[in-house]
């Protein structure tokens, strides 16, 4: 977590509006930002003052309005759609509140899914013995060596998260983005998948961003920006 | 890789997809098993037909200023010298009104809806080289089958092969005066309440130069050496053959020991069957026109036609029904086709947050797009597989299913006696089932890229939102 470290994310002057009936609705008024190699960075605000819309921008889901998002040394929003889909998959590990896993897959194919996006048909076939010990391996250091082969159905909330978390670092990216990870789960299931998420974040050197309504959550990062109705009104360094 | 994967999990874990595999499976079935049967109904056609009609025929209307020879020795003779030729033969054709003295033949000739005629096609024709022409001889011997091919009624059937028009058995020739014998066809013979040696008068009329209307009437009695089946309607319902000279002399108002006049009407048209039909039609026609011609032996009034011709409406019915059959149940395909748009199109909706998800961990909209069209092609691949196995299978073995059916129900689903043929004809083409199964795919995908298109537009954003 080195405050010197590269910069892996820049975002400049990024500006949402939306179309509402004759009029225009700007969400994000110019907002810029950076994350560097190993740095936990927490987005905080109140409802509707723009946490997820940027997180969507930044995360390469939604196209701002104006503005530009730098990944991997490249402006993001300029790259074809393909290009951008691939960064995507190779940069960025997502970390939904509501887990999102596919029903159709056990657990060990949940984490696996970046890596069948990645690779072509036989290129998986090549390597399948090799994502199959990683698959294995990260969801075992996660506690769920017993889950491997259920599916999210049968999985409780916590273990959800938990292999959400193994999908989100199976391909090593160097960025991850997490939106309310506990915001879902109980107290101390809550604290159980965030002490995994930062293990796995310090132990990788990965730069984290992350949005919560959690106080205490945000004190565990290095910094803390605050957006109120589309700007950034303060930036706090935390404790983590 | 993740577009064969999942769009092989999605098509598993959803039953409904089912109803989309059956629907092609039927679809495809059902168009395998019609249109085979169409086939084997046109094939079947196409065979009776050529067999009473022989390759070519010849017609040569015997008017009474025509400069031709009467009799039809140097017609053949050309014909025959022609090594294409496999054999020729000449026949007498006049329409006659049958009559018997019974009860019968008054209701058939007054009762105007009746589908039993008394008009019949009087066919004269020459045994001896009748079979290097036609199916003459073949007709004979197929009369009442059962399944197991055996002979039902015997007593209808000519008694001797050999020399179909000999006085039958039945019929004691010291009784009376002496009668040319007819061979008649299969429903003429129902209708007509026949049996082999009944009499039966046949009527007509004849040109007649010294008549104040030109033509004079003729009736004869003659007797009924047997019947014939040549499994196609319209002729064993109107056709009676006899012996050519047997029907010159009727014309002619000779009797049956005497000789034939010179100027008597010896033939109207000549057969012709060549050794390789679809190669030689054509060319031989056009030989034998210009030969013909040449000898004086044909003029502007006759006219060379192949069989197909001969047969053009009834074959070109047959065709015309099979195609629309086709295009009907084909809409059994849109149908089905509809269903996986139903289906596909449900699954979007309900994969929304998934389809999110794949966006958000790297697919494109590309892969998105192809990975419903795969669920489709899933659906195409099963339902056209089985719905090809089990049309084929069931087009091979239509007749002892449906009289397996027939059996158990004891209803008969298809009634031999209309349609005159012993077994549900059936022909399976390979190139038919190919279209088939093709067109199967093609409808099957162009309605799974609607939704697939749709999915592939998902805003991811709004798809992960989708709580």
């Amino acid at each position: 977590m080195s405050e010197s470290g590269d910069i892996v994310l820049c975002a400049r002057a990024i500006v949402k509006r939306f179309e509402s009936g004759d009029s225009e609705l700007e969400i994000l008024h110019g907002i810029d930002l950076d994350l560097r190699a190993g740095e936990r960075l927490a987005l905080m605000g109140p409802s509707g003052a723009g946490k997820s819309t940027l997180l969507h921008i930044l995360g390469l889901l939604e196209h701002p309005t104006y503005g530009t998002v730098d990944l991997d040394g490249r402006d993001a929003w300029s790259l074809s759609t393909q290009e951008r889909a691939r960064l995507r998959n190779r940069y960025i590990g997502f970390v939904f509140q509501f887990y999102h896993l596919l029903s159709e897959l056990d657990a060990v194919e949940n984490v696996m899914l970046p890596a069948m996006i990645a690779q072509s048909r036989g290129e998986f076939r090549l390597d399948r013995r090799a994502h199959l010990a990683k698959a294995r391996d990260l969801l075992s250091n996660f506690g769920l060596a017993h889950r491997l082969k259920h599916r999210p159905a049968q999985l409780s909330g916590g273990e959800r998260q938990r292999v959400a978390l193994a999908r989100a670092l199976f391909l090593d990216p160097p960025l991850l983005i997490a939106d309310e990870p506990t915001g879902n789960l109980d107290r101390d299931t809550g604290e159980l998948v965030l002490d995994l998420l930062f293990r796995a974040q310090q132990e990788r050197n990965l730069s984290l961003l992350l949005v919560t309504h959690d106080e205490r959550l945000a004190e565990r990062c290095s910094r803390v920006l605050r957006l109120e109705a589309g700007s950034i009104v303060g930036a706090v360094s935390g404790r983590g | 890789m993740y577009r064969v994967f999942l769009s092989w999990r999605f098509l598993r874990s959803r039953r409904t997809n089912l109803i989309g595999v059956f629907g092609i499976f039927l679809a495809v079935g059902a168009l395998i098993l019609i249109l085979s049967i169409m086939t084997g109904f046109l094939e079947e056609t196409r065979r009776s037909a050529r067999g009473s009609l022989s390759d070519l025929i010849i017609t040569l209307p015997p008017y009474s200023d025509s400069r031709r020879p009467r009799d039809p020795a140097p017609v053949l003779e050309l014909l025959r010298a022609d090594e294409r030729v496999e054999g020729a033969s000449a026949h007498l054709g006049w329409m006659c009104i049958l009559t018997r003295q019974d009860e019968r033949s008054l209701r058939i000739l007054v009762d105007s809806q009746s589908s039993e005629i008394a008009g019949i096609k009087l066919t004269g024709v020459d045994p001896a080289t009748e079979d290097d022409a036609t199916e003459f001889r073949p007709s004979l011997d197929t009369v009442g089958r059962d399944e197991n091919g055996d002979i039902v009624a015997p007593r209808l059937r000519v008694a001797n092969l050999a020399d179909p028009f000999a006085a039958p058995p039945e019929y004691d020739a010291s009784v009376g005066r002496p009668r040319a014998s007819v061979i008649v066809g299969e429903k003429v013979m129902t209708y007509h309440g026949l049996r082999r040696g009944s009499f039966i008068t046949l009527m007509t009329a004849v040109p007649d130069p010294a008549s104040d209307t030109g033509w004079s009437a003729k009736k004869r009695e003659f007797v009924v050496a047997g019947c014939f089946r040549s499994g196609e309607n319209e002729i064993d319902l109107e056709r009676v053959y006899i012996d050519r000279g047997q029907l010159a002399r009727f014309l002619s108002g000779v009797s049956e020991d005497d000789a034939l006049p010179q100027d008597s009407i010896h033939f109207s048209e000549v057969l012709v069957k060549l050794k390789d039909y679809e190669r030689d039609a054509e060319a031989a026609r056009a030989a034998f026109g210009a030969q013909l011609f040449r000898a004086g032996l044909i003029d502007e009034s006759c006219s060379i036609r192949t069989w197909e011709e001969f047969r053009e409406a009834l074959l070109g019915a047959i065709e015309n029904e099979r195609v629309l059959m086709g295009i009907m149940l084909s809409l059994i395909l849109v149908v089905a086709g509809f269903t996986i748009f139903a289906i596909l199109s449900m699954m979007v909706t309900e994969k929304r947050r998934d389809i999110g998800v794949l966006t958000a961990l790297g697919a494109t909209p590309r892969g998105v797009l192809v990975l419903f069209l795969l669920i489709g092609f899933w659906d195409a691949l099963i339902g056209a597989l089985f719905g090809a196995v089990a049309g084929t299978w069931m087009a091979l073995e239509i007749d002892p299913l449906e009289r397996k059916l027939s059996e158990t129900f004891g209803v008969q689903i298809f009634n031999r006696e209309v349609y005159l043929f012993d077994s549900i004809p059936s022909v399976v083409t390979p190139l038919a089932v190919a279209a088939i199964v093709i067109g199967a795919f093609v409808c099957t995908l162009v309605f799974a890229a609607i939704p697939a298109w749709r999915a592939a537009n998902l805003d991811p954003v709004e798809a992960l939102r989708n709580e």
